[in-house]
């Protein structure tokens, strides 16, 4: 009973840390301010994207060819080597990993990662990559301050003991510059389409207002 | 034949069969408006472009997307992603009916504000009224088509209000579904809902209201009757022709308009969560309830009524109550021409009564605005029941201050104003 009582009171406390205030699970959101123009950076994250999180994680409406070129990398380099299975350049980004495979592994089905980024915001992408903690009442000896109690195992713990804290940090900024790209690719074409948009706009409004002010005169 | 005389002909002709040049001139060329017509007589203008917008980019909207439950959210991304200038068209959509609603909301209140609900005015009133009314609807139904979370349980939300409704609220609530809770069914109902018969009823309406309005006259800031003084043609004094006056400076407002609104589209295009909100980027899950269920910011007024009310009343529960409240909060505009018994039209000379109540419903119409939009709490929800009685207090109580009070004398002719 006592048992009970106690795991019921470790449920609910753990429901109300998920669901709490903060913008980031338990804790306050790292500062970070995403940069989907370094291409460098996105080509760094695309690839520990592809080596750490695709295994589990699809990026199901973005397709590989759009990703290559966006990036700036060459098609027949990108299928050599970014492409595990037999799909097309021109495919949806899918995963092998099937969800009845999934749960019976780990007890869950990892989340498609194309549209998280903008779901949660990147600075919860970068605290959530930055906040695995040790905590051996989990399965996988591993707990995250932002989205507490995941299911999800620490998969960089190896690339966190290898690197320093400032190379480790650069190191999840680059993945998470990759998932703010890929979910909102045409952010970069839109911002530059824009200011020729209103560059146009303000000399239509200029020429608009001059014809205006004209006929405005008869009616005095 | 010169090609003057030519298209003369050409014109004739066609006038003898259809009175395209008396249509062209009485509805646009020289219509006359008032010569004090100011910046709040713009926004029916911008309107019919924002409308014109929705139209064009929801039908190349329509060409990709996909309407049922499996598909939807996909095709969404499908048009954001791999349809050329899609993210456009969709944030153009998107941020286009957050204008729709910020322009009629302002244009309202112009209407508020200087008495064009009244005689005889009346049915130009009721026409608008009526197109707000399919907006709303409009706006619900095409914020489910996404499929995302909030579009999931928006609808689940909504719909579940009409089973609020005594004895046939669980009927009727299954009638609008089309099924025991909401489905692809559902979803593919409200698709054929905004794309056919909302948008019909919406463009047969603004037409009946621009027809109404043209055969009466527009309004104006001092509520002056100007069709009193006619010069020789039978036109009135205090008045200019649409074109090129009115013309030149709705395309100027044009050019302001669209600068403001393609730095929203362009550049901020989510608009910070309130035009395309975040939870969205999520499908559809049944099984998951977002923590905060939050309407779109044009609903927000209406949704902290409903959630005002919370206590039973007389054997109804409060669901249904504040059902109701949210109904009539939005029903009573159509009343607005007989509740108003003031001598004048416009609020610069009628009292301080006048001008008091409308301060308070502007200010209660903010507050429950903001109020819908966040959690509530005991204070917000005590602050929600006093605002939705300043929201109704101006309408309820019209019929009584706009008698009393003292009414500054209206001027025969605009120069005097």
């Amino acid at each position: 009973m006592k048992l009970l009582v106690f795991l019921a009171f470790a449920f609910f406390s753990g429901l109300s840390i998920s669901a709490g205030d903060y913008k980031c699970g338990s804790i306050e959101c790292y500062e970070f301010s995403p940069d989907t123009k370094d291409k460098e950076s996105l080509q760094r994250g695309l690839s520990a994207y592809m080596n750490y999180c695709y295994g589990c994680h699809s990026l199901k409406y973005s397709r590989y060819k759009r990703v290559a070129e966006d990036l700036s990398i060459p098609l027949d380099i990108y299928e050599q080597n970014l492409i595990f299975d037999d799909s097309k350049i021109g495919d949806l980004m899918h995963i092998s990993l099937k969800e009845s495979k999934a749960i019976e592994l780990l007890g869950a089905k990892p989340p498609d990662l194309t549209l998280e980024a903008r779901l949660r915001s990147p600075e919860w992408v970068y605290t959530y990559l930055d906040t695995f903690y040790e905590d051996s009442s989990r399965p996988y000896g591993v707990n995250n301050k932002v989205y507490v109690n995941v299911s999800m195992p620490h998969v960089l713990e190896d690339i966190q003991s290898e690197l320093s804290e400032e190379e480790y940090d650069r190191y999840i900024a680059d993945i998470t510059n990759f998932l703010t790209y890929v979910s909102d690719p045409s952010a970069e074409t839109r911002k530059q389409l824009g200011i020729y948009v209103i560059l146009f706009l303000l000399i239509f409004t200029a020429f608009a207002y001059l014809v205006y002010r004209e006929f405005k005169k008869d009616l005095k | 034949m010169t090609t003057d005389t030519r298209t003369k002909r050409f014109l004739s002709w066609i006038d003898f069969r259809f009175p395209l040049t008396e249509v062209f001139e009485r509805h646009l060329s020289k219509y006359p408006a008032p010569t004090n017509l100011n910046i709040w007589y713009l926004f029916g203008f911008l309107l019919i472009v924002v409308l014109a917008m929705q139209i064009v980019t929801g039908l190349w909207l329509m060409m990709n997307y996909t309407n049922s439950a499996e598909e939807a959210f996909s095709s969404v991304e499908y048009i954001m992603r791999d349809v050329e200038y899609g993210w456009l068209i969709r944030y153009m959509h998107a941020a286009g009916a957050s204008a729709f609603f910020a322009l009629i909301y302002l244009h309202m209140f112009r209407g508020m504000m200087y008495g064009s609900y009244q005689k005889p005015r009346e049915l130009i009133w009721l026409g608008g009224w009526f197109t707000y009314l399919i907006l709303m609807a409009e706006g619900f139904t095409g914020y489910v088509l996404p499929w995302g979370q909030m579009s999931f349980w928006a609808a689940q939300v909504i719909i579940s209000l009409f089973s609020s409704i005594p004895v046939v609220g669980e009927d009727l609530a299954t009638w609008i579904r089309g099924d025991y809770l909401v489905s692809g069914i559902t979803l593919s109902r409200l698709f054929a809902f905004h794309v056919v018969l909302l948008p019909i009823l919406l463009i047969a309406i603004v037409f009946f209201h621009i027809l109404a309005l043209h055969e009466i006259g527009s309004n104006n800031p001092d509520g002056i009757d100007v069709k009193k003084h006619l010069d020789e043609d039978g036109v009135p004094l205090d008045t200019k022709p649409f074109f090129p006056y009115d013309i030149s400076h709705d395309i100027f407002a044009l050019g302001v308009f669209l600068i403001i609104f393609c730095s929203v589209v362009f550049f901020f295009p989510t608009g910070g969560g309130y035009i395309i909100e975040y939870v969205n980027y999520e499908p559809a899950n049944p099984l998951s309830t977002p923590a905060h269920i939050v309407p779109s910011w044009y609903y927000t007024p209406f949704y902290a009524m409903l959630r005002a009310v919370d206590f039973p009343l007389f054997g109804l529960t409060a669901k249904f109550l504040g059902f109701a409240t949210m109904m009539a909060a939005v029903a009573i505009f159509a009343v607005l021409p007989w509740l108003d018994r003031s001598p004048v039209k416009s609020i610069k000379y009628k009292g301080i009564l006048s001008k008091t109540f409308l301060g308070i419903f502007v200010v209660s119409f903010f507050a429950l605005c903001y109020l819908g939009m966040v959690p509530p709490t005991e204070t917000k929800t005590l602050l929600s029941k006093i605002f939705t009685l300043g929201y109704f207090s101006y309408f309820l109580l019209m019929p009584i201050y706009t008698r009393i009070e003292k009414c500054k004398p209206v001027p025969e002719r605009v120069a005097e104003a």
